[in-house]
């Protein structure tokens, strides 16, 4: 798994779903199965670019195309655009 | 009116049976287009025009969007969309506030499009998604049926263009399992708005939460009944109303999404949104709330655009004061939350378990319907006067509606949790909790109630006032 995937999940996990128990891997749905809420979506998105180092128009994207973190970096491959330094 | 609805359901029945013997996508098309357009003009006259302007309008946008995907192109498209949902929705209400004077008097006098806000909000949906690269390619044909789509064209659900169009295109063939879904829906939805409407009218003339709501006299008991009472009304009504469209979409085959789910149940406000109006609530995420929030990375910025979003919610109802406090209020709850989160994060709070969770429920339930006083009162004074009493101790004198309303009230409550708490249980759909019983005996029932409540509604209920969909008027 690469390193920035298990740096999503870490903070999903430890930041945002806080739950015992709770087991998230690159398949597991968060929006469709109510794992996060709306503005739980902001704070995965704003990561996903601090992750990647891009920016995503999120006028771009769709919560189904965050629904796992595999779709969360297809979705930054597809619409991220490299950040001004 | 009666009438009307009978050449409906004949038509509607005459239509399914068409389209079971129909096997080309595109003719089946063209067959569900003309009945819907029949079914529309029907309801609204000559506004059936203004659809297929819209509908026009939108589709040639959509292909220029579609060569050329630029913001300014988007906010065009948006823009020409505010402004006709503007002109026939809000321009009435404001001109109004000025009908004293010439010019505006005769603003007053525009008619509303029924369902304009429904399939509206499809439009705008097309054109982001279009605009986010999609790959959805309608035909004129296939726009023109998503946007007069009869099940939906009234009052939604509000469907997405990506959902539909497969569905459209298909060629299955339609199977039993459609059918039979399709009538429990229609049944489901006839008794809950009867339900409904057993709320709003009581059981004997001049009570009821209509009534309720005109009185001028109301302690904090009679409000808090008002509200909750109201807050089950517009329940029933609204999600029986979508079981119906969903119910008669799945008798052609189509499936639309869900608009309802226990949203009483919830234990956040932010859980509320994600089951109430919920086709609604979702575009709102979707296309308002996640491209505002992300503008910025400041939390002050992240909470105005929840309050922003929400004041949209209430807009999109009706451009009045009450609805925009009624916004407004679900965005604080909303902030509240949110902090109240973040708080349990910091100190390392569980709210969870068996005496937070239950009372995080009581209060979301007593948060939410407490908002319904704003959304159903006639004009901001008398929802103020409302809240007042509510919340003033000094003012929970007896109640003064007859006893049967309170028992109305309490047994529509003790039914609504008996059944939601067996389909939160078993994770079963509406129907599934009585799959128990023989399918025989379930399908000898559900006929024989159908056609009950038929009856009632369209024959021995028709010579006592007429009872009208809440959200028509959106």
């Amino acid at each position: 798994m690469p390193e920035t995937t298990e740096q999503m999940i870490e903070y999903i996990v430890e930041e945002i779903v806080r739950r015992p128990g709770v087991k998230v891997d690159e398949d597991t749905p968060l929006v469709s199965s109510g794992l996060i809420d709306s503005l739980a979506l902001v704070d995965i998105l704003l990561k996903l670019e601090d992750v990647t180092g891009t920016h995503i128009p999120a006028g771009k994207v769709q919560p189904k195309d965050m629904d796992t973190v595999r779709l969360m970096f297809s979705t930054a491959a597809r619409v991220g655009k490299p950040r001004k330094k | 009116m009666s009438k009307t609805w009978l050449v409906e359901a004949v038509g509607i029945s005459l239509a399914c049976l068409l389209s079971w013997r129909v096997s080309s996508p595109r003719l089946r098309q063209v067959l569900f287009l003309i009945s819907s357009y029949l079914f529309y003009a029907g309801v609204a006259r000559w506004f059936v025009g203004v659809l297929v302007a819209s509908t026009l309008m939108n589709y040639g946008w959509g292909s220029l969007l579609r060569r050329r995907p630029t913001a300014g192109l988007l906010w065009g498209g948006v823009l020409v969309n505010l402004l006709l949902l503007g002109g026939f929705k809000y321009v009435p209400g404001i001109s109004a506030s000025w009908a004293q004077m010439s010019p505006f008097a005769a603003l007053t006098r525009i008619a509303v499009p029924v369902g304009i806000s429904f399939w509206t909000f499809e439009a705008l949906s097309y054109l982001f998604d279009v605009y986010r690269d999609q790959e959805i390619d309608p035909s004129l044909l296939e726009f023109s049926l998503y946007m007069a789509f009869g099940p939906t064209v009234l009052s939604g659900p509000i469907c997405r263009l990506p959902d539909m169009l497969p569905q459209f295109r298909e060629a299955r063939p339609l199977e039993w399992e459609d059918l039979r879904h399709g009538l429990q829906r229609i049944w489901l939805g006839i008794f809950m708005m009867m339900v409904a409407r057993t709320l709003g009218s009581g059981l004997q003339p001049g009570q009821g939460v209509d009534a309720g709501f005109e009185s001028t006299r109301l302690g904090g008991i009679d409000v808090w009944l008002l509200a909750i009472g109201y807050g089950f009304q517009l329940f029933f009504d609204f999600a029986g109303y979508s079981h119906i469209a969903i119910g008669v979409a799945r008798l052609f085959g189509f499936r639309l999404p869900e608009n309802f789910n226990l949203p009483y149940l919830s234990t956040s406000p932010s859980e509320f949104w994600t089951r109430w109006h919920m086709s609604l609530s979702f575009w709102i995420r979707d296309y308002v709330f996640l491209p505002l929030a992300t503008a910025r990375r400041e939390v002050w910025w992240r909470n105005l655009s929840l309050l922003i979003s929400m004041v949209i919610f209430g807009l999109w109802h009706k451009a009045t004061l009450v609805f925009v406090i009624w916004g407004a209020y679900h965005g604080v709850l909303l902030v509240l939350h949110r902090v109240w989160q973040q708080t349990q994060r910091r100190f390392g709070f569980d709210s969870t378990g068996w005496f937070f969770t239950p009372m995080a429920w009581l209060v979301t339930f007593l948060a939410i319907c407490f908002g319904w006083i704003f959304f159903r009162a006639p004009n901001s004074e008398k929802a103020f006067a409302m809240s007042r009493a509510a919340l003033s101790p000094t003012s929970y004198h007896p109640p003064s509606f007859a006893l049967d309303y309170y028992l109305v009230v309490g047994a529509t409550l003790a039914g609504y949790f008996l059944v939601s708490a067996l389909r939160a249980r078993l994770g079963a759909e509406d129907e599934s909790i009585f799959a128990w019983i023989p399918v025989e005996l379930r399908s000898g029932c559900y006929a024989a109630m159908l056609y009950v409540l038929i009856f009632l509604y369209f024959v021995a209920f028709q010579t006592t006032q007429p009872h009208a969909f809440i959200y028509f008027q959106f």
